[in-house]
């Protein structure tokens, strides 16, 4: 039986709550058969040096390991499990470059999940189905032009900054930027609809 | 009313992974006080969701699932009764009970937690800087203290800057700014800034390198003029 994406979704954000309440390994097991693949697919698109299999690996059980720890704080009102997901991920990735790049003075100071604080919410309490925004994205992501879709999943996927974006497509870098304002806004303007 | 604000495209940056750490942690403060920012970070975030979510696994990954997933328990069983590291605010009183200091957005206060003794340095007459440790050593991170009605000599900027206000307010030719305010000053713009008459003015910035002065005293009262990355 197939179904729509917006109950798989759901599904996640079910399972995510169960295991934050009831650190349930039946539903943990079935987010992990999930997500697992995503992310590396997410991961192996960044291309180059950092795709080796075993550092996917790595992040795989690196980003599955908090999400287990930090599921008791997930709010499917706040944000889709994918969403949810998606935002440990980066957090470990740029540690993981942190620790590469060996700065000083590392152990004092701020950490990742304290500038990216996900838990801190100042939003309006509205309703919004948040299984329902991330559809919409979805969607409005895959209707963009190929030029606007690109730089986009350049900058999330492979973690580009526009300026590596620019020099790595050989654009100006106000090109990059008007492009990624261009998607932006046709992304949100299917929000509003 | 909160005017000013990092445009979409640093925000991208941010939700994404790829702004640097000093630019991140200003960003992170302004979005904790602008529910605007905040709302379209939502969406920002909810783009990476959309593309993990179809993402492409790749065909050729080692592990088997089972056994990586079972590794995963492992280590989730050795570590079940660690608790993650709680900095605990009893120890790390704020530092002071000064109102400027009063209602800061969390990432700022942690950033205090971490800088117990502020060390102020007077830079000229009404202007304090206060430099902050942030692991990293590519910007200069500094609290800004403008005592209230006074004129911060005019400077410009040879490295991109950004101010935050976190209370009281300022202005300069372009506008007045006050509390969750965001401005990004790129090399070579010329500004003055003057605090408003009634109150104190505290900002976050971060500079990327040294500032020049423009004005005929300036070498003698530029604020900015010892900045160097530690």
């Amino acid at each position: 039986m197939q179904s729509s994406p917006q109950t798989r979704d759901d599904e996640w954000s079910t399972l995510l709550v169960k295991v934050g309440v009831s650190r349930d390994r039946v539903a943990f097991e079935k987010l992990f058969n999930h997500f697992a693949p995503l992310i590396k697919g997410f991961q192996f698109s960044r291309g180059g040096q950092s795709s080796a299999p075993e550092a996917a690996d790595e992040l795989v059980q690196e980003v599955m390991f908090r999400v287990w720890r930090k599921a008791p704080s997930f709010d499917p009102t706040v944000s889709s499990a994918s969403t949810w997901v998606f935002t440990i991920m980066r957090n470990c990735r740029i540690d993981a470059l942190r620790r590469n790049s060996r700065q000083p003075d590392t152990d004092d100071s701020l950490e990742v999940d304290d500038i990216w604080d996900e838990r801190f919410d100042n939003q309006p309490l509205v309703y919004l189905q948040q299984s329902r925004v991330q559809i919409t994205v979805e969607a409005g992501l895959s209707s963009l032009p190929p030029e606007q879709s690109h730089v986009i999943e350049k900058a999330y996927m492979e973690g580009k900054s526009h300026s590596e974006i620019s020099a790595e497509l050989g654009l100006p870098l106000g090109t990059v930027k008007s492009r990624v304002r261009l998607a932006l806004k046709k992304l949100q303007s299917t929000l509003v609809r | 009313m909160i005017q000013h604000h990092p445009d979409n495209n640093m925000l991208l940056e941010y939700a994404s992974g790829s702004l640097n750490w000093a630019h991140s942690l200003v960003v992170s403060a302004h979005l904790q006080l602008c529910p605007k920012c905040a709302a379209q970070l939502k969406l920002l975030n909810s783009i990476g969701g959309a593309l993990l979510e179809s993402a492409v696994p790749p065909a050729n990954h080692t592990d088997d699932t089972e056994s990586a997933f079972s590794r995963l328990m492992g280590r989730i069983d050795t570590n079940e009764n660690v608790v993650d590291r709680v900095v605990e605010d009893a120890k790390n009183p704020s530092p002071s009970r000064e109102p400027v200091f009063s209602s800061l957005p969390p990432v700022v206060k942690k950033l205090m937690q971490r800088n117990p003794v502020l060390k102020w340095r007077r830079l000229s007459k009404g202007l304090r800087e206060a430099r902050l440790k942030t692991g990293q050593s590519r910007h200069e991170v500094a609290f800004h203290r403008i005592a209230p009605g006074n004129k911060v000599a005019e400077h410009d900027h040879r490295g991109k800057e950004i101010t935050m206000v976190l209370y009281g307010s300022f202005s300069d030719a372009d506008g007045v700014y006050s509390r969750g305010d965001f401005l990004v000053r790129e090399p070579g713009e010329v500004h003055r800034p003057t605090a408003t008459l009634d109150q104190e003015c505290l900002c976050l910035s971060v500079v990327e390198a040294p500032v020049a002065l423009t004005g005929f005293l300036g070498k003698l009262v530029n604020p900015f003029l010892s900045i160097k990355p530690q």
